[in-house]
């Protein structure tokens, strides 16, 4: 198993270095990078399909159960997706001339890709806490470079906001994580610093009121990296000015690295504060967040904005999902993160084609957008009926699940507001969608962009959506992984 | 030690009134020394023999050569190496600095109760929330920079008080990527004022809603 987890953290590495040395002509790039793709998620796949049920690998640094192999599956699908219809994306930018100032952009871009996924591949694998952080660090720092990768002025306002913002919350989270650790000092000594097997076993010894302090900075500090209100202000932006398969990552496999370490910070701060702390502080910044997303959807012209917007809400469910912390809720937020990866990715690389074939992310410019360019309509159709959390996609079943057992919870009011607001994001991103997708266009031709490698990946991608939401139960490798990990969140108030 | 955590307060207010870019980095270099000799002392005084002194090692480095080297050579390829602000913003920036300072020793005092090292754990406390001053009143891309520096430096300072340092291999990652962060911070604002001809921060406004 060591072994496997090397070789998985190794080939993106070996990559990384093949493409800087600038001696590979483009269409090497294109093949090795899937290449590489390709191993990692068989490699993946080959861990997840000899894994027994309950077992957990533990051994030098890195540290696997149910939790860390759920999240893995999101990342690695994303990122066999994006390195999959990465080609034809670029090839459209470069025709397009957004990539042409410098020679090798697409070795840059590849190995900047490659290696923004090498980070969260390490964040997942990781036992320690403060290696965690390193971590999630190191995402922002490498994100950053591909958000400002065409070097626009936008884009480097974006990222200058993005990496600013991201890296004074996460400076806080290692404050919260150095007040952790005093914690565990003072309780268990100096031996497994920050070892999260050994805090969560030995949770209850930790000082509560230190544990407290501690969670509030984490919190604040990852919330930031995950983009709750208020401290959101980088996400739409950040999400608009990257290359669009960035923002689907961004969105999809991003947030769950830091949403999975704000969760296992989660569990030891658990059995010290008690889950109706837990339950306030998340069901506040939850609603804030979504309240803060529905006035932005509603007014936006942005088609990228609102898509980041969109993310912000399904970010507020989620965390009311753990705001709950019933066995219910944590599956199916667990669930709501596998299913709104899949389809965000898919929505944002549809929104990254519309721009290409409009010229344009303002929305008030697009129309006709069924007329000209069916295939593309169809998938951001399917796509954004998936992400409001519709039948037969997987989110309907997920979001369903976390607002019944809002209501289950006796959290009435707190449902009652939730779903006035979600149906707000519905009517604000509905709008947007039907005026884009009905009418004539107005400038002349623009054919579907969409060619035979990305699409049928897309469908590919809205189809195991709708399995997740649907049969999840009857594929034996998916259940017990999301049983055992919703068991492991909920371990601490056993 | 007290005499450090002094000379360490001076300097972060004298930080809070320096117009020039240069002086921020040279001050901001001082700063870090500060940092690198209080890790020497605790090093020593732990007594971990080699491995207590590679942190000292690693500061001196990271935050004290590579880091202001690297602002250096930024700031001899700008312009203007002022930052213009009107006085009155200094005059905000240093009183809130000390509010912050008073502040941060309550929160040591009413949250962490009995903890050794109080001066120098308010005082780290201060240096943090004083970076975070720095940060959001500055508006000079290097001074945003320096500020998150300074934040960094405190967080640092806390938990070699709290804790005689985090583990090893943890402590090396944060420096790692502190170095990191503020290479890529030197990239972007080197292309900002490729495309804004100023690291003025105030040009960003485009991106709204």
């Amino acid at each position: 198993m060591q072994n496997l987890i090397y070789g998985m953290l190794a080939v993106p590495l070996l990559f990384v270095l093949a493409a800087l040395s600038r001696r590979l002509s483009n269409n090497v790039l294109h093949a090795l990078n899937r290449l590489t793709a390709a191993i990692v998620s068989i490699i993946f796949s080959y861990m997840l399909a000899m894994r027994k049920p309950g077992q957990i690998f533990s051994e030098g640094y890195f540290y696997l159960d149910a939790l860390s192999f759920w999240m893995l599956l999101i990342v690695v699908t994303l990122y066999f997706a994006s390195s999959w219809v990465s080609k034809s994306y670029l090839v459209r930018e470069d025709k397009r001339g957004y990539l042409a100032r410098t020679p090798d952009q697409i070795g840059r871009y590849y190995a900047l890709f490659q290696l923004f996924v090498w980070t969260m591949l390490a964040v997942l694998t990781l036992k320690n806490l403060g290696l965690m952080w390193v971590g999630i660090e190191a995402t922002t720092l490498v994100s950053a470079l591909l958000v400002s990768f065409k070097f626009t002025r936008s884009a480097l306002e974006a990222t200058w906001k993005y990496i600013m913002v991201c890296t004074v919350g996460i400076c806080l989270a290692l404050l919260g994580t150095i007040i952790l650790y005093y914690a565990q000092f003072a309780a268990l000594g100096t031996e497994k610093a920050l070892n999260w097997p050994w805090l969560s076993q030995n949770a209850g010894l930790l000082n509560p009121s230190l544990v407290k302090l501690s969670f509030l900075f984490i919190f604040v500090g990852y919330g930031t990296k995950i983009g709750l209100a208020p401290m959101h202000t980088w996400l739409p932006d950040a999400y608009s000015e990257a290359p669009s398969l960035i923002s689907g990552l961004l969105s999809g496999a991003l947030c769950t690295c830091a949403l999975y370490v704000l969760i296992r910070n989660l569990i030891i701060a658990v059995p010290a504060v008690g889950v109706s702390y837990v339950t306030t502080l998340f069901s506040f910044f939850a609603l804030l967040t979504v309240a803060v997303a529905v006035p932005f959807v509603v007014v936006q012209r942005d088609i990228k904005r609102l898509l980041a917007y969109s993310s912000m809400e399904n970010i507020g469910i989620m965390l009311v999902g753990l705001s709950v912390f019933t066995s219910i809720s944590l599956g199916a937020t667990l669930l709501h993160m596998a299913n709104h990866a899949l389809i965000k990715f898919v929505l944002f690389y549809i929104a990254g084609t519309i721009v290409q074939e409009f010229q344009t992310k303002n929305m008030m410019r697009i129309h006709g957008l069924s007329q000209e360019a069916p295939h593309t309509a169809t998938f951001l159709l399917l796509g954004m009926i998936g992400i409001l959390g519709m039948p037969p996609f997987g989110l309907f079943y997920s979001k369903f699940s976390i607002i019944m057992s809002l209501f289950a919870g006796g959290h009435y009011l707190l449902g009652t507001v939730m779903v006035t607001l979600l149906a707000g994001v519905l009517i604000g991103i509905l709008y947007h969608v039907m005026r884009m997708l009905s009418g004539r266009a107005k400038r002349k031709a623009c054919s579907d962009l969409l060619d035979h490698t990305d699409a049928p990946l897309l469908a590919a991608m809205l189809f195991a959506s709708m399995l997740l939401g649907v049969f999840w139960q009857q594929i034996p490798v998916l259940n017990n992984l999301l049983v055992e990990a919703s068991r492991i969140i909920a371990g601490g108030v056993q | 030690m007290e005499q450090l955590v002094m000379v360490l307060l001076f300097i972060v207010f004298l930080q809070n009134r320096i117009m020039d870019l240069r002086k921020a980095v040279l001050c901001l270099c001082a700063q870090s020394a500060v940092i690198a000799g209080a890790c020497l002392i605790m090093g020593l005084a732990g007594g971990h023999g080699v491995q207590g002194l590679l942190p000292v090692l690693m500061t001196i480095l990271v935050k004290v050569c590579l880091i202001p080297y690297a602002l250096f050579r930024l700031i001899g390829k700008l312009t203007d190496p002022k930052e213009i602000v009107s006085g009155i913003n200094t005059n905000y920036s240093t009183g809130l600095s000390a509010v912050f300072l008073m502040l941060s020793y309550l929160i040591v005092d009413k949250m962490l109760p009995g903890v050794g090292n109080r001066d120098i754990m308010a005082s780290s406390m201060g240096l943090i929330l004083i970076g975070l001053v720095l940060i959001v009143m500055r508006s000079r891309a290097i001074m945003q920079i320096v500020g998150l520096m300074t934040m960094e430096n405190g967080i640092y300072l806390l938990g070699l008080a709290m804790t005689e340092g985090l583990p090893l291999v943890i402590e090396l990652g944060v420096f790692f990527d502190v170095l990191v962060a503020v290479l890529v911070l030197v990239i972007l604002a080197n292309r900002l004022n490729v495309s804004f001809m100023t690291t003025d921060t105030n040009v960003l406004r485009r991106l709204k809603g």
